[in-house]
């Protein structure tokens, strides 16, 4: 099998590695995961370790993203002492851990403090929320403005997703990286191509008819036969008479190996079950698009997942906030965090999986003249739970009006520097941009001070 | 050729570097000048800039970065040396307005530092709404907004005249206090410094404008690089007193095609691995000009085809220009259903495809084409294809109206109307929305400035929207332009109809209000001198329709031109579409002229002017790039492939299986091109990216594939139903008398146009004589559950090729 090392000294396109050739490569395992692929970025990042030094333990993602841009002081970060105009209306409460408040909207999640870690000091430069979104995903300012609308291109960066997936392959047969109840705007698979970007749910867990269209088995057809067909097109498409197979024609292909990897696995139609569950937990979760969207990312990073984002929108609460912010959108998000930390816990899989949640920006410490609050990435929240991280903690603090970090300034480098490390990925790993210009996955950044135990 | 091979040897005499400017001046203190040090290998010009080491005479007066920036110190005179090994060469300098400068110009010098900067742009304190209270107008294009906003403001606490270090702007442009952008200017930059004064001369927006500047000057304005060289541009400011300053520093350089050619914020040029081209916006203070790139292949001898027409010959040139050597000639199996798919959205039969193959006249191309062209579907195609751009939702027309509006589209096809006729017919329409006509379009771009704005885009490739909100960023285009066009169509009015149902009226109108200043802008056509209409009650939009169809309108003919050229060649020659300007040039400026001219003088004969692009040779190139051009996407060396709109694809398949789609409510054996409700539920429509018809863009169609895509063909109980069915194709091959060749022939012939290979005859028609367990699982069933599953294999393995499921 051909291998390709994504740390291996520069292969131009010029050099007659063409983008076909690119998108073949890798092609022969499933998923392209485990193959070869990955191998360079892990031993490195191995090595790199110092004997009785912490080590990785993230085998999955799940990643709540927060889309719009979640308030810091009205959830995770309140100023009880500020005046009005800052603090908001929440009132702070207790939390399992002494000494950290959150708002008496995060209730769930406060009891369960000492089970995650706040960082109340995230913070970057870029205010808008397209720009905003492909920074936190990609690490790369965005190349194009805010407002345009960012159509995706093989230009930009890998999403973060597409990095793990290609890095760590499906430890299953369901897609490594998968969307859901929609796709992440900023989500795709950049220079990767196609072969890395997420399978995306486009349907909603909470809605009882919930399923994953053409997954189910055809009736009448054996698999004696459907094995038939899949073979006969794998060595058709195989010789293409010459034709290029380039752009869309490429893209199409490496979808149809997907599809079918996807169809012929019992296990991976299973974990799209999500009606198997136990209504208890079901409500423990919260019957919410959010609520059901984590605990299906639970049964699909069981199913071999490895980086699952949902995408929960609605946090661009410019005009009249509170009233939606106290019903509609922080306790289904809390509750949902909580339940899924705690159900990780039961089952064993939290030391292995690392739940994240955070958003594009924050809020602007003041509340503005239509009672809302407006753009703020100075000052942003991150929640990290599992995959070994030191549990119980604040890290980083905010001025006294939630406004700037006051200590531990944490960037999207050293976030994404960090999300990387804990799954043993080396984000000094070059990989080769479209020019064939050799770029790390992350362009610098240092692990969170603390987070890792 | 000569001097290249001495300038190679090391004994040579090598050639002199060549400083730009010859000799510097600078007047300002925060003022700087971009030197550029060019020298000469082989004949090509190089850019040293970055290489050589600079050095000043007097110290005191100049420095220079080593990037070539020259800031003054002092007022006074000295000479800069640039030295590359042991060549070296002087640029005499002189510095004046250091010890006395003239008060700094709030609208030049201080908008400049805001914009380079981004603090204006879209997505800080430019948009709309501002940034956290803090609003300027975009990219600085409204100055005595923006001066009050700075000066006045928040009670004026952003300017501080008493300690102007202390002024909250600076505070926040240097992050010293929590700024939502960060820090966005160093203290004791120039910025800074000029700032500072700005303040401290009294923050004044009266500075009497003596000098206001009236053009750019790029150098060079067209550039040739060899891949991975870098350039440096300089640009300046040409005054209307005839002077001129550097710019470079607080200019804007973006890259229409940075995997090309990129462009960094001090105007260094950088070519990538791959040959192409690319042009560059400069942009300063709302001025822009445009740098042509080109980055040739090397050492591509260029062999010119033959050439059927201008557009062969045209192309063929660009294509030289840059050394990307062109395809063969397609053959004739994929002309037919290259031809048929583009031109009518129709698969080809077997039985078509067999006749077509078998002819051996020399023209049966041009024949066939002809007979494209007087097909029913082909007004059935190009209906569906306008529908969408002019915006035919049933949701917001309503059901009569978008039958209504689908009608008219329909017979115009059918009857090949001029298109200089059938825009006069949109832009003049009136009537019932529900009666055959375009009236409908009224509904859907409801109020004058949508109207205005969509028909700008769609007809004119001109994107006025952008200067609905302030100055276009890339165009001459202003607010003003935008109320000017809009007015046209002030006098339009939906009116319910005594009968009921709604009817669309224009008389009259009137002149809508600058956004901003409210003063009222006389109606006029884009860059036309206001319109003149007579009576008051007349209908303003003829004046409009004459001005866009006369012979000499700069924008319609050209704009279809490029829309029917990307639609028949994969890619327009100006991408986006419908975004045409100076500042996004076509990728091939002379064939767009030339197509231009061709539509005008064929009347705007849709019909003919299409025969003309798919006789030329360039259409008729096979998709297999020739060695060399494989990364080409811009200019036609080869057969681009193309998506097939969700309709065509789902008509397609019907067709080769032989099974038509039943849609709801509509007649059997409708095609899914003929569905005029846009918001008819399908799930194949939607996974294959139909669009629903909210914008004028034809970019709302998605033609991105995905996974979803691939499991609807390969596993839905839909598709497998069309395969399997009792009256489908494969059935009826299936119990034929056809012995198994002849069946996989005529299942290829239905899909992919052609006649099977022998590889994949090979492969399939083992099919035909497979176990009983191979189809069952268990050995059960007959030999006509063979054939039939061997039969219904074969059609799905090819309505799953690639080569299916596109355009090649």
């Amino acid at each position: 099998m051909e291998s390709f090392t994504i740390g291996a000294p520069a292969r131009r396109r010029c050099d007659g590695v063409s983008r076909r050739h690119l998108l073949r490569l890798g092609s022969a395992g499933l998923w392209g995961g485990l193959s070869g692929l990955a191998l360079p970025g892990l031993l490195r990042a191995q090595e790199a370790r110092l004997p009785g030094s912490p080590q990785p333990r993230a085998k999955n993602v799940i990643f709540i993203f927060l889309e719009g841009g979640p308030p810091q002081q009205d959830m995770w970060d309140p100023k009880p002492g500020a005046p009005a105009e800052i603090r908001g209306p929440f009132k702070p409460i207790q939390t399992s851990v002494p000494g950290t408040i959150f708002t008496e909207h995060c209730a769930r999640s406060a009891r369960i403090a000492h089970k995650f870690t706040v960082v109340r000091s995230h913070t970057h430069a870029d205010n808008g929320h397209a720009t905003g979104y492909h920074y936190v995903m990609t690490g790369r300012r965005a190349p194009f403005a805010d407002g345009e609308y960012p159509v995706p291109t093989n230009e930009h960066f890998p999403s973060l997703g597409s990095i793990v997936a290609r890095e760590r392959g499906s430890a299953g047969t369901v897609p490594p990286y998968i969307n859901l109840p929609h796709p992440m705007s900023a989500g795709g698979p950049g220079f990767y191509g196609p072969e890395h970007a997420p399978f995306v749910i486009e349907a909603d867990p909470s809605q009882p008819d919930f399923e994953v269209k053409d997954l189910g088995r055809l009736a009448g057809l054996s698999e004696a036969r459907l094995t038939r067909r899949r073979d006969l097109l794998d060595r058709l498409e195989a010789d293409r008479g010459g034709l290029p197979l380039s752009g869309r024609s490429a893209a199409m292909a490496t979808y149809y190996r997907k599809a079918n990897d996807l169809i012929t696995s019992p296990q991976a139609r299973a974990a799209f079950r999500i009606q198997d569950e136990p209504e208890k937990l079901r409500e423990e979760y919260g019957l919410t698009q959010i609520g059901q969207g984590a605990l299906l990312g639970r049964r699909l990073v069981e199913a071999g997942c490895r980086f699952v984002g949902i995408d929960a929108p609605g946090w661009d609460v410019h005009f009249n906030c509170f009233p939606s912010l106290s019903t509609d959108l922080i306790p289904p998000a809390d509750r949902a965090f909580a339940a899924l930390v705690d159900d990780l816990d039961a089952r064993g899989l939290l030391a292995e999986t690392l739940v994240v949640m955070m958003g594009e920006m924050g809020r602007t410490p003041k509340v503005n003249a239509q009672a809302g609050r407006d753009h703020w990435s100075m000052a942003q929240c991150i929640l990290f739970a599992g995959a070994g991280i030191r549990a119980g903690q604040v890290i980083g603090a905010t001025d006294a009006q939630a406004a700037a970090p006051t200590r531990d300034p944490v960037s999207i480098a050293d976030f994404r520097h960090t999300l990387l490390w804990l799954l043993g990925i080396d984000s000094r790993t070059e990989v080769n941009d479209p020019l064939g210009r050799p770029v790390p996955l992350s362009d610098g950044g240092v692990l969170i001070p603390g987070l890792i135990a | 050729m000569l001097s290249l091979l001495l300038a190679a040897g090391s004994a040579a005499p090598a050639a002199d570097l060549t400083p730009h400017p010859a000799a510097l001046f600078i007047d300002r203190p925060e003022g700087a000048e971009q030197i550029v040090i060019l020298d000469a290998i082989d004949g090509h010009r190089v850019d040293r800039t970055r290489e050589v080491s600079f050095e000043v005479a007097d110290v005191r007066v100049a420095r220079v970065t080593a990037t070539g920036l020259v800031e003054p110190l002092a007022d006074g005179a000295t000479e800069i040396s640039a030295r590359l090994g042991d060549r070296r060469v002087m640029i005499p300098l002189a510095v004046s307005g250091v010890v006395n400068p003239p008060p700094v110009s709030f609208e030049q010098e201080v908008q400049a530092i805001l914009t380079k900067h981004a603090c204006n742009a879209g997505g800080c304190h430019g948009k709309a709404e501002g940034q956290n209270g803090f609003k300027l107008s975009l990219l600085g294009f409204d100055h005595a907004a923006d001066h009050a906003a700075i000066v006045s403001q928040s009670r004026g606490r952003r300017i501080n005249p008493s300690a102007p270090e202390a002024s909250l702007l600076l505070l926040k442009a240097t992050a010293t206090v929590p700024h939502g952008g960060g820090r966005k200017i160093d203290e004791g930059s120039p910025a800074h410094r000029r700032f500072l004064r700005w303040i401290a001369e009294g923050a004044r927006a009266d500075v009497p404008d003596d000098r206001p500047v009236v053009a750019l000057v790029v150098e060079p304005a067209e550039v040739r690089l060899r891949p991975g060289e870098s350039h440096q541009l300089r640009v300046s400011a040409l005054d209307a007193a005839g002077g001129r300053h550097g710019v470079t520093r607080e200019t804007d350089f973006i890259s229409n095609t940075p995997g090309i050619v990129g462009a960094s914020a001090a105007g260094v040029l950088q070519a990538g691995v791959i040959p192409g081209d690319a042009a560059i916006l400069v942009r300063h203070l709302g001025h822009v000009a445009t740098v042509r790139v080109v980055v040739p292949r090397e050492g591509i001898a260029f062999v010119r085809p033959p050439e059927i027409s201008a557009i062969d010959r045209l192309v063929h040139d660009r294509l030289a220009a840059l050394g990307i050597p062109v395809a063969e000639r397609c053959d004739d199996a994929t002309f037919l259903r290259r031809a048929s798919l583009d031109t009518i959205g129709t698969l080809p039969t077997a039985a078509e495809a067999r006749a077509f193959l078998a002819d051996p006249s020399p023209d049966k191309r041009e024949k066939f084409v002809e007979r494209l062209l007087e097909r029913p579907e082909y007004a059935d195609f190009w209906t569906m294809k306008w529908a969408d751009i002019l915006r035919a939702d049933k949701s917001k027309i309503g059901p009569q109206g978008a039958v209504a509006l689908t009608r008219w589209l329909h017979r115009q096809f059918a009857m090949n109307r001029p298109y200089d006729e059938f825009v006069r017919a949109i832009f003049t329409a009136d009537g019932p929305v529900g009666h055959e006509s375009p009236a409908a379009v009224f509904k859907a771009l409801d109020g004058a400035e949508v109207a205005a704005r969509s028909m700008s885009q769609l007809f004119f490739g001109v994107r006025i929207e952008c200067a609905q909100c302030h100055h276009h960023p890339s165009e001459r285009w202003s607010q003003d332009d935008y109320a000017a066009l809009a007015g046209f169509f002030t006098g339009v009015k939906l009116k319910v109809l005594p009968g009921g149902g709604e009817g669309v009226v224009s008389r009259g109108g009137v002149d809508l209000p600058h956004p901003r200043t409210g003063v009222a802008v006389p109606a006029a056509a884009l860059g036309a001198a206001p319109a003149s209409f007579g009576t008051p009650s007349a209908d303003r939009r003829r004046l409009l329709a004459d001005w866009a169809t006369a012979p000499d309108n700069p924008f319609l003919a050209r704009a279809i031109a490029n829309r029917l050229w990307a639609h028949y060649f994969g890619r327009g020659l100006v991408e986006p579409i419908d975004d045409l300007r100076a500042t996004n040039p076509a990728t091939n400026e002379p064939l767009l002229d030339h197509l231009e001219a061709r539509l005008k003088a064929l009347r705007f004969d849709l019909r003919a002017f299409t025969r003309e692009l798919l006789a030329s040779r360039t259409y008729q190139l096979a998709a297999t790039p020739a060695p060399g051009a494989e990364e080409d996407r811009r200019h036609f060396s080869h057969a681009l492939p193309k998506a097939l709109p969700a309709e065509v694809l789902l008509d397609a398949i019907c067709q080769a299986t032989g099974v038509r789609e039943s849609f709801n409510g509509w007649p059997e054996g409708t095609r899914a091109v003929e569905v005029w409700d846009n918001r008819m539920p399908s799930y194949f429509l939607k996974v294959f990216g139909r669009p629903v018809r909210a914008t004028v863009c034809e970019c709302e169609r998605g033609t991105e594939p995905s996974i979803a895509q691939a499991l609807h063909l390969i596993n839905s109980p839909e598709i497998e139903a069309k395969l399997g069915a009792r009256h489908g194709t494969a059935r009826r091959l299936a119990e034929s008398a056809l012995a198994p060749e002849a069946i996989v022939e005529e299942l290829c012939l239905a899909t992919l146009s052609r006649p099977p290979t022998a590889d994949e005859l090979a492969e399939l028609l083992p099919l035909f004589a497979a176990g009983r367990e191979s189809v069952t699982g268990s050995g059960d069933g007959d030999g006509a559950l063979v054939r039939r599953a061997a039969v219904e294999d074969v059609l799905w393995t090819f309505l799953n090729r690639t080569e299916f499921l596109g355009n090649h």
